[in-house]
């Protein structure tokens, strides 16, 4: 089940959700709406390389504005760290942003349970947009799960801020980890 | 939980899912199958700010089909008004318009319980693609959802044909805000 607006909110007062910095104005009718932090990346690699890390290259959003131009990737963060031990957690660009020709993430909205981070996004846009610190970019629903409780013990756990691609530290004769 | 398509229809009958014009022909195990509008909007001044009102420029898409340029965004419309006080929505094209390569959201397929209006699709295509009015495009999901409802009052509640973005609201400072004048509709169903 997807947790509605006031169920966020009452989860968050009771720790179980943790949404840092939280605003109840950001609450929405089924999900918690969340900023977009100053700090993007570029890969500067013409070829990306499944098996080796690629070179990166940092923006700093400026507050008047930076355009996104198309065709290119750009990683973005959440400024809020968010995530659950007790909810799984999806990702979405909100309306607004969606409709303004913005992708924020690539086919990969599953958040795990305990992953408690700034998000990652995956921002291309179908046109030139412009884009501002903090602005309100996306949108994050929690879902009540089934089964024994797994946390997510992955690479990206730790996450501070925009992480890049780490698919080069995969042991490419096995599975592959999370 | 997500509904079944015949729980869509159980809660379509109760007046619990809002569904207009409604076909049972366009249920499906997990979805309900909407269509195409007959209205297309496309940014016309570049880039596109938040900050400033954005500057449209509306297609009409006639009865012989319209071609979408490759990458190049449309806001597109669904012909039905569909929402739920009741039940979580999301969206996804139908996965044969997806194997044209078309996008009909750009990660944003999760909507608001409480919202009802037509709903605006974000067209994006791989390769040029014709189009016509009125086709199966895409198919609205609904999901229990656990917890006191809030319903959606936003600046897109009751939307008619495609809406482009009005994020320009997001940046007004609150004595600059103008109160929107909302549809009601959804009330009716509550």
């Amino acid at each position: 089940m997807i947790l509605t607006g006031p169920e966020i909110a009452e989860q968050v007062r009771c720790g179980r959700i943790v949404i840092d910095p939280f605003h109840s104005e950001r609450i929405e009718p089924n999900s918690y709406g969340f900023s977009l932090s100053p700090h993007v990346m570029v890969y500067e690699d013409r070829v990306l390389d499944a098996r080796r890390a690629p070179a990166q290259r940092s923006i700093e959003l400026s507050e008047d504005g930076f355009v996104l131009e198309p065709r290119v990737l750009y990683l973005g963060s959440t400024v809020e760290r968010l995530g659950s031990l007790h909810y799984a957690a999806t990702l979405y660009a909100c309306r607004s942003v969606s409709t303004m020709g913005m992708w924020i993430h690539y086919s990969a909205p599953l958040g795990h349970m305990g992953a408690i981070i700034p998000w990652t996004l995956e921002m291309q846009t179908t046109h030139p947009v412009v884009v501002y610190p903090n602005m309100l970019i996306g949108k994050i629903a929690f879902w009540a799960t089934a089964g024994p409780s797994d946390r997510y013990s992955g690479r990206y756990r730790d996450s501070q801020t925009t992480v890049g691609s780490r698919l080069a530290d995969d042991d490419f004769g096995g599975r592959g980890a999370q | 939980m997500i509904l079944t398509g015949s729980e869509i229809v159980n809660q379509y009958r109760r007046r619990r899912i809002l569904i207009d014009p409604f076909d049972e022909l366009a249920v499906n195990p997990n979805s309900y199958n909407f269509r195409l509008g007959d209205k297309l909007k496309v940014y016309d001044s570049f880039p596109v700010d938040p900050k400033i009102p954005s500057s449209c420029r509306e297609i009409e898409i006639p009865s012989s089909g319209y071609v979408l340029d490759a990458h190049r965004l449309y806001l597109g419309h669904t012909l039905e008004r569909l929402g739920s006080p009741h039940y979580a929505p999301t969206f996804a094209a139908r996965s044969s318009v997806a194997r044209l390569g078309l996008f009909i959201n750009l990660s944003a397929s999760l909507g608001d319980i409480g919202f009802f209006g037509q709903w605006t699709l974000q067209l994006y295509a791989v390769q040029p693609i014709r189009l016509y009015p009125g086709m199966c495009i895409g198919q609205m999901m609904w999901w229990q959802p656990c917890g006191e409802i809030c319903l959606y009052n936003g600046k897109y509640q009751g939307s008619t044909g495609p809406a482009s973005t009005k994020i320009h609201h997001d940046f007004l400072q609150p004595e600059e805000a103008v109160p929107e004048t909302r549809s009601v509709d959804v009330e009716v169903a509550v």
